[in-house]
């Protein structure tokens, strides 16, 4: 025992502030073993390093539930080699890095490229392109080694300059990827990336970011790692990558297929091939898999997939996820400028009800801010809100407002309008009469800015958020007051106590702090109530019962190089 | 007979010019910013602005319609915009895909048809022509995604004889290709049977009561032999141009069958490109469409007056 | 059957105006008494009723989500069963009749409205406004209809997001135009070889006369057939397009949307939210269809 707490304090020694936090609330037993684990390997300690210090500094609790977001695993009964056929969801962008921001664009840059890290099941960062990361004293500059001999599809070498210059066309405001800047918009500036030498790349962020690894990880799908001479325009030619598969072809709207890539730096993949099938609905995509014509479908959802929930044939694979609806509510437009108002709708909907119906358990209650249960930031000690229409009522009245009618937009994807017929049906309860006016996506968001977007104008809709594993985006662009940031702030929500608390959530670089930050903004959250949030969704794929080890993430990302059938 | 087919290739040229114009301004009256489509809702506007007088779309219309036609002349027929591809690429495939389909309905609808039809004429006003009539007029007017759907529950699913995806995995046998379109094939069968067979049948019916056939029978033909001789062949002319008649649908207008049983063909390219606001695509694709039309009833045309020499010397209609 | 456009002459014969009024009557007679027409009033007409009393009629309120009993099988609570969101499907598919009956008549009568005015300036004055509107109309036939409605959807809806009918109306009824045109223009040039019309000119009278006071009243035979048998397609269309996803308000019931949002579940075994408003749209337009065989029928003869 003197030993080893010899080699911890050792350990600890050299190890920054922030990791020392993390140690130390874990040996205080504040967060558990699962929380230290995902909470090290972000903040780049080495996943032996880890578990090292696991063992040693702490009684971990138990419980640990074999890898969600992976089928049932048998080594040793799976076979080697064999073809995959995934169902994937139709890519609605050409397959450029920079412009890919829908579902199954990511299928397609996640098949053949690799990011710096994996970001898992668990929340946990697996080191993939980077080796090992870690932060300076305050959590201002993060510096990534680099793996070595790692070679691309076409034989070129990986150095670090690829890494930085594929951040750089990522952030590049002239003509970068939307979706990425969504995500390191006010986190990291064009210029803050060096790569000082061929194994190492530094991140010179605006601001102490503790979740910075993770907004650099698969998290955020454009970032595969591309050659520095490579134009993202040109990447669908080649699906030029690391990963241990490459494209042998690809046909636009038909599909596309992939060979085992033999010059992987890692282990190899089981599967000889892997086809990917586009499907524009989901229901072909269900109806392929039963019949045999698929083996892995990527994303299904629970209404469209029922069959496969009760099918003894199916393995289903649900993966906690943060993916959500916003039900927006202008703060500065009748009838919503008094936050009764607000609040009133947001007591009148039965969210267990939702929860229940709608995803068949699958989902996790929301609480009215983006905070959802599977962060390890929620403080979830703050109460439930429910259903009650009686106080609904008696605030609507006190505010004057004892009936009228609005109009809801949103638009028809997924359980969508579902929801919206649903939210109508309880507000008819309280006397609020909805109007459903719902079209196609591309109606719904416009142009994407202020006055040219149904999605940022109406007075009331429904919006679609994917999953992120970390709040940060959440807390952002829906909801901060200012123009630059809120960028997606349909509520036209302005709350100066609110903006503040949101910086010192991102800049808290504990979990300790972080939760305390997010106790008073989800207070406040549900006393302003700008957004509803009635549900945070799991995410579902699912294969045929003898594939066994496929991987999801809740990103819609999948990973079938360890895959393999039984029979 | 040269005179009457210059005149109808005559009037098939302008039929063709007006349908490109009419292309062409459909296409753009969608609204959608060209250029915002294809960089999605969170780009910059000066990109967009860029894209777009890179694109060409920001040039005055009749500019815009000069570069398409003179493009397609050329054998170009334009980039898509939301896959960045040549528009050829694209409908190559799908226009394969729909021929497949249509080739595999017609083979079968049409015999099956023309039988029906001339059954129902012989026994014109009998069970067997009621049934004929009735049963193919009731089946013809449900609509397609019924009928699909219904196909696919009871062969695809309850029974499992079929695949109720329609695109067969690569290299496939002919035979295998064949048994995935067979469900798609099937619907477009029970669409069409009951129009041909009652034209088909109005057609044999007026062959019958003609002065011509009753002449021959007169005259001591078998009946058999008046049948082959002279009424079938002048019962299948209006056959003939109705078939002609429902190429464009067949070859453009399946989008709904497309759409349910996930295959590539025309219909949905057209229907993904209208969505997407992706106009070089979409006016490509519709105009290909319309051409396929107007060849085969222009081809229909002439083996009708070919088949039938009253129709040279008429007016045109 | 959108697709079906029939380019054959038209069925009717010209009535001569000396034989009107009696010869009406003795079909309208016929009329009656045909077995078609009958079945078809039957099948259509239960319809009609239930679009017109609809709310009143149907056992629970069509629109009153409840998910937790949703997908519920055909029971004696809900004859049809519930849908994906709880509701009952009989009322649904009892009121939902009133949303296609509103659009497909009212676009059928644009259409023949329309379309009977052009066929009847070109079957009149002939010449070059003729051919020049005929090749018109030859072009835009060229493209399936679905496709032709399909686009024209998409322009209209992407516009604003109403949830007013108007512009799926508005579509359809020009999208029959020109079939319509057709046909009223080759019972015109049939009319026009006639002796009264040759009369009316030379008694100088102006073409508008002519053509709607002494033309018109002749070809109304040809006309409700015609607009029988696209009322007909136009339910079709309608369906089609709700299928396709053209429908802008989920919570009123339409059967094409209705099915459009529950043929995915079929593969789970629920048949019913499926089934039945199918049955509704078949039974509707196969009853248009007897009507339309049926007053076709008498002017054959």
């Amino acid at each position: 025992m003197d030993d080893t707490q010899r080699r911890v304090d050792a350990i600890r020694n050299e190890r920054s502030e922030l990791e020392n936090h993390i140690i130390d609330e874990y040996s205080a037993g504040k967060i558990t073993r699962r929380e230290f684990v995902r909470r090290g390997t972000v903040v780049g300690m080495s996943i032996p390093l880890v578990s090292f210090l696991a063992a040693a500094c702490g009684g971990g609790d138990g419980g640990e539930t074999t890898g969600a977001g992976t089928t049932p695993t048998a080594t040793g009964e799976i076979q080697a080699g064999g073809a995959v056929r995934v169902a994937l969801i139709q890519p609605t962008t050409e397959p450029n890095p920079l412009l890919v921001q829908d579902e199954g664009g990511a299928g397609l840059l996640g098949s053949t490229g690799e990011f710096l890290s994996f970001s898992n099941a668990e929340l946990e960062l697996e080191p993939r392109i980077a080796e090992t990361w870690e932060p300076n004293e305050d959590g201002t500059v993060w510096t990534f080694k680099i793996r070595q001999g790692v070679k691309f599809h076409s034989g070129a070498t990986l150095v670090a300059d690829d890494v930085k210059t594929t951040f750089d066309k990522l952030i590049n405001p002239d003509g970068g990827s939307a979706n990425a800047q969504s995500a390191l918009g006010g986190v990291l500036s064009p210029g803050g990336i060096e790569a000082p030498d061929d194994s190492t790349v530094v991140f010179n962020l605006d601001a102490a970011n503790g979740n910075f690894p993770t907004l650099v990880s698969s998290a955020n799908y454009n970032a595969i790692i591309i050659p520095a001479d490579l134009d993202p325009a040109d990447w669908g030619k080649t699906f030029e990558g690391t990963g241990p598969f490459k494209m042998e072809s690809f046909s636009p709207k038909v599909g596309a297929k992939f060979v085992r890539n033999d010059a992987y730096w890692g282990t190899k993949a089981n599967p000889d091939s892997m086809e990917l099938k586009f499907y524009d609905e989901e229901g072909p995509m269900i109806v392929a898999l039963q019949g045999g014509e698929v083996d892995f479908v990527e994303h299904f959802s629970v209404s469209g997939g029922k069959a496969l929930l009760d099918d003894p044939n199916v393995n289903v694979i649900a993966v906690k996820a943060a993916t959500h609806r916003q039900l927006h509510m202008r703060t500065d437009k009748e009838p919503f400028t008094d936050k009764r108002v607000r609040q009133a709708i947001a007591l009148s909907i039965d969210r267990q009800a939702l929860v229940d119906g709608l995803w068949e358990g699958q989902a996790d209650v929301g609480n009215d801010s983006p905070f959802a249960p599977l962060y390890p930031s929620t403080d979830t000690s703050v109460a439930q809100r429910e259903q009650d229409l009686e106080q609904a009522k008696q605030l609507l009245s006190d505010a004057g407002m004892t009936s009228f009618s609005v109009d809801l937009s949103t638009w028809n994807g997924f359980e969508i309008p579902d929801l919206a017929q649903l939210v109508k049906q309880y507000a008819s309860q309280i006397g609020v009469t909805i109007n459903l006016k719902i079209t196609d996506a591309g109606t719904y968001y416009g142009d994407g800015v202020f006055g040219k977007s149904t999605w940022l104008d109406s007075v009331m809709g429904i919006t679609d958020y994917g999953h992120r594993p970390v709040p940060n985006v959440y807390l952002t662009a829906p909801l901060s007051g200012d123009p630059k940031v809120g960028v997606w702030n349909s509520a036209h929500f302005k709350n100066d106590q609110y903006d503040s608390l949101v910086k010192q959530y991102v800049a808290a670089l504990d979990i300790d702090s972080q939760k305390g930050v997010a106790k008073q903004i989800e207070e406040l959250l549900l006393d302003e109530t700008p957004i509803v949030f009635p549900y945070f969704y799991y995410f579902l794929s699912a294969s045929k019962k003898n594939l066994l080890n496929t991987v999801s993430a809740a990103t819609g990302q999948f990973d079938l190089s360890k895959a393999g059938f039984t029979t | 007979m040269a005179r009457f087919l210059l005149t109808r290739l005559g009037l098939a040229a302008i039929t063709l010019f007006l349908l490109s114009v009419f292309v062409f301004v459909g296409a753009n009256l969608l609204p959608g910013n060209v250029a915002r489509r294809k960089l999605g809702n969170l780009a910059d506007q000066s990109a967009v602005d860029q894209l777009n007088h890179q694109l060409g779309t920001d040039k005055p219309i009749l500019v815009q319609y000069w570069n398409w036609i003179s493009g397609l002349l050329h054998g170009d027929l334009g980039t898509s915009l939301s896959y960045n591809l040549p528009v050829n690429e694209l409908i190559g495939p799908a226009l394969t895909h729909s021929v497949k389909l249509a080739a595999f309905a017609f083979v079968m609808v049409v015999p099956l048809a023309i039988l029906g039809g001339i059954l129902a004429a012989l026994k014109r006003d009998k069970l067997t022509d009621r049934l004929i009539t009735i049963g193919g007029l009731s089946l013809t007017v449900v609509p397609e995604f019924v009928t699909g759907i219904m196909l696919i529950l009871v062969f695809g699913l309850w029974l499992d004889l079929f695949p109720v995806s329609a695109n067969a995995p690569d290299g496939a046998s002919f035979l295998t290709e064949l048994k995935y379109l067979f469900l798609p094939a099937l619907t477009l069968v029970i669409v069409l049977f009951g129009y041909i067979a009652r034209i088909t049948r109005a057609g044999t019916i007026e062959a019958l009561d003609a002065d011509y056939t009753r002449t021959a029978a007169l005259k001591g033909l078998p009946r058999r032999v008046v049948i082959r001789r002279h009424v079938l062949r002048n019962s299948l002319l209006p056959t003939i141009a109705v078939v002609a008649t429902q190429t464009g649908y067949l070859i453009g207008g399946l989008v709904v069958i497309e759409t349910l049983f996930n295959y590539p063909g025309m219909g949905r390219l057209i229907f993904t490109a209208a969505n997407d606001k992706d106009f070089p695509l979409l006016a490509s694709s519709v105009l290909l469409v319309g051409i396929v039309f107007l060849v085969a009833t222009l081809l229909a045309d002439i083996a009708y007056s070919l088949l039938n020499p009253r129709i040279r010397y008429a007016t045109a209609e | 059957m959108t697709t079906i456009d029939e380019q054959a002459a038209p069925i009717a014969i010209p009535i001569r105006p000396d034989e009107t009024k009696v010869e009406r009557h003795e079909r309208l007679h016929l009329l009656v008494r045909s077995p078609t027409f009958l079945l078809g009033c039957i099948l259509a007409g239960i319809w009609v009723i239930c679009a017109i009393f609809g709310y009143l009629i149907a056992p629970h309120d069509p629109v009153a989500p409840d998910i937790l009993s949703k997908f519920e099988p055909p029971s004696g609570e809900h004859l049809f069963g519930t849908d994906k969101l709880g509701q009952d499907v009989l009322s649904r598919v009892i009121v939902g009749a009133r949303a296609v009956l509103v659009v497909a008549p009212l676009a059928t009568i644009i259409g023949t409205v329309l379309g009977t005015t052009i066929g009847l300036v070109t079957g009149y004055y002939r010449g070059f406004v003729d051919e020049a509107v005929m090749r018109l109309v030859d072009a835009i036939l060229a493209v399936p209809l679905i496709i032709t409605a399909l686009v024209a959807i998409t322009a209209l809806t992407s516009v604003g997001q109403s949830s007013s009918k108007i512009p799926l109306i508005l579509v359809i009824g020009f999208v029959f135009t020109p079939i319509i045109a057709k046909t009223v223009r080759a019972a015109v040039l049939g009319e026009a070889q006639l002796e009264y019309v040759q009369a009316a000119r030379l008694r100088n009278e102006r073409g508008p006369y002519v053509m709607f006071a002494e033309i018109l009243p002749n070809v109304t035979g040809p006309i409700i057939v015609e607009f029988t048998v696209r009322l007909g397609y136009a339910i079709f269309t309608v369906a089609t397009l709700a299928f396709l996803g053209f429908a802008a308000d989920p919570s009123v019931p339409d059967w094409g949307q209705d099915i459009s949002a529950h043929y995915q579940s079929i593969s789970a075994g629920y048949w019913w939210p499926v089934l039945f408003p199918s049955l509704a749209i078949a039974t509707l337009i196969i009853g248009i269809n007897l009507i339309a065989d049926a007053i076709a029928q008498l002017y054959e003869r």
